[in-house]
């Protein structure tokens, strides 16, 4: 049975190509617990993004598991509390976890606010004038309130990535999950992005979190994820993990990227 | 071949053209209509993972593009509506519905197959990451559909569109064929009437470029109103 706070805990996941020829996956167990800000790193095509992707599941597992707040998502059905056995609708689960992209997803028939107004009012049912207040004091919060009505092409890469975050924040998340986040910004506007981060961090936001910033992995995280080849090679504190790895991978690894 | 004297005759017929621009303009309208939802359905399940649905959709399409549409027309007409009996009153108090709708019926069948091919390309030019992002939003697959995937698709499909508007508005002549009162009709009944053909065409020419041309000038303007979100 899972502790009080266990939030996500992933059991035995794969997730193959080419008929199990590719193992983007293979065997992968972790728990995430509320208020743990995960960071995976790894070598490319080590499965990093596979592995969150799956969390929500936009990538479906080929098997294990995937439990959220009691509810294996993986399946097509699952137990209430009354017992009775009910259909899974994934769309319910996935609006409780945000996720952030590389290529930040903006819509671009949209302005900023509608951006941010959409799945809340589409999807829960607020209303316009409220949703488009508490985006208001999203986008101050990230200091971007004067864009509000400008549509994303009109943003720099760091000003679309801030309002990306803030979008899934809108949801009220239970998680938030970024894949590289800052890989598709120029240098100079890296930290902007990782400063609204690690603000989210300190707000006791659960968070997963991939990504190439040793830095901000160290600082920010407060457990470390090293994959290679589809598995979890190690897990710790960022100390454990950064300053004394185990494994020749590891190390191997950190001398190239630090 | 083309005199005043021609044309004077022609023009007492006038009425019939008239009629003809107003049935043309509402067998197009409504093949536009009736062809788009057909066609976005035909996409859709073309792109359905259930095998059978996008089975059936592939087959519908390549055959209706590898047949003429005369022959087309004519099953419809001559085959599939021989045993239906339609009810027989007349639209604007001078189309006949019985004649008008198997020609609709036709008419959107293969314009369905042609613009289901437009838009699954639409579709498909859409960034995958633009649907993960809705998804993960929580909004469904249908209202990622509608409000993130077509407005896109269709922003830029709008030129394919719009000429695929234009091939209706001329092709919808062949439903002179089955008796549809459209505008070649009015060059017939004209020719029959006065045995003058050169000025009948000339103003049947004339009738099809008033309409094809605007129609292709306001998708245009609608097309640049729409791409307003992609300039700085
Ligand atoms: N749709 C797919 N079809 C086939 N192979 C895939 C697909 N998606 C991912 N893979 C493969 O799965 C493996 C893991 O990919 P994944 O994207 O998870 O790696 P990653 O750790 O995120 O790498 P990067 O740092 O480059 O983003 C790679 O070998 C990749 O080529
Ligand atoms: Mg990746």
């Amino acid at each position: 049975m899972a502790t009080n706070d266990e939030m996500i805990k992933v059991t035995n996941l794969c997730k193959h190509y080419y008929n199990g020829e590719l193992k983007a996956l293979d065997n992968v167990s972790y728990s995430i617990s509320k208020g743990d800000v995960v960071v995976v790193i790894g070598p490319s095509g080590s499965g990093k993004s596979t592995f969150l992707r799956c969390l929500n599941l936009l990538e479906v597992p080929t098997s294990g598991s995937v439990v959220f707040d009691g509810i294996d998502i993986t399946q097509k059905h699952y137990v209430d509390e009354q017992g009775n056995k009910v259909k899974l609708n994934i769309d319910e689960h996935r609006r409780k976890m945000g996720m952030v992209f590389q290529h930040f997803n903006l819509f671009p028939h949209k302005t900023i606010l509608q951006n941010m107004i959409l799945a809340p009012v589409k999807v829960k049912r607020m209303d316009p004038a409220e949703a488009t207040e508490k985006a208001m004091q999203l986008l101050r919060r990230v200091g971007l309130e004067d864009r509000a009505l400008a549509y994303p092409i009109q943003l720099s890469g760091g000003q679309k990535q801030r309002v990306a975050i803030v979008r899934a924040l809108m949801m009220e998340p239970e998680v938030m999950l970024f894949d590289e986040p800052t890989s598709a910004l120029d240098p100079e506007m890296v930290g902007e992005v990782l400063s609204v981060m690690t603000e989210l961090a300190q707000s006791g936001m659960t968070m997963v979190i991939v990504t190439h910033e040793m830095g901000f992995a160290r600082e920010v995280g407060k457990r470390v994820v090293f994959m290679a080849n589809g598995r979890i090679v190690e897990e710790g504190t960022p100390e454990q993990i950064f300053d004394h790895p185990q494994s020749l991978r590891l190390a191997t690894f950190l001398e190239k990227v630090l | 071949m083309i005199s005043a004297a021609g044309f004077a005759k022609t023009w007492q017929y006038i009425q019939l053209f008239e009629q003809g621009l107003v049935c043309t303009l509402s067998l197009s309208a409504l093949t536009v209509i009736f062809g788009f939802v057909f066609a976005l359905f035909l996409a859709l399940m073309r792109m359905s993972k259930i095998k059978p649905l996008s089975w059936f959709a592939t087959a519908y399409v390549e055959l209706f593009r590898a047949t003429p549409m005369l022959v087309q027309l004519f099953i419809i007409y001559y085959v599939v509506f021989a045993k239906v009996s339609l009810p027989s009153f007349k639209i604007f108090g001078f189309i006949r519905f019985e004649r008008f709708f198997p020609g609709v019926v036709a008419l959107s069948m293969n314009s369905g197959a042609y613009l289901s091919e437009i838009i699954r390309a639409g579709i498909q030019s859409i960034d995958i990451g633009q649907t993960e992002a809705s998804r993960s939003l929580g909004l469904s697959y249908k209202q990622t559909l509608f409000e993130i995937v077509l407005p896109q698709a269709i922003k830029n499909i709008l030129p394919a569109i719009a000429n695929e508007f234009v091939t209706i508005i001329k092709e919808s002549s062949i439903c002179y064929t089955i008796g549809v009162q459209e505008i070649m009709y009015a060059v017939s009944s004209t020719k029959g009437a006065t045995y003058r053909i050169a000025e009948p065409l000339l103003i049947a020419t004339a009738v099809y470029f008033c309409l094809t041309f605007p129609t292709s000038k306001i998708i245009a303007y609608f097309e640049r109103r729409m791409s307003r979100g992609d300039k700085r």
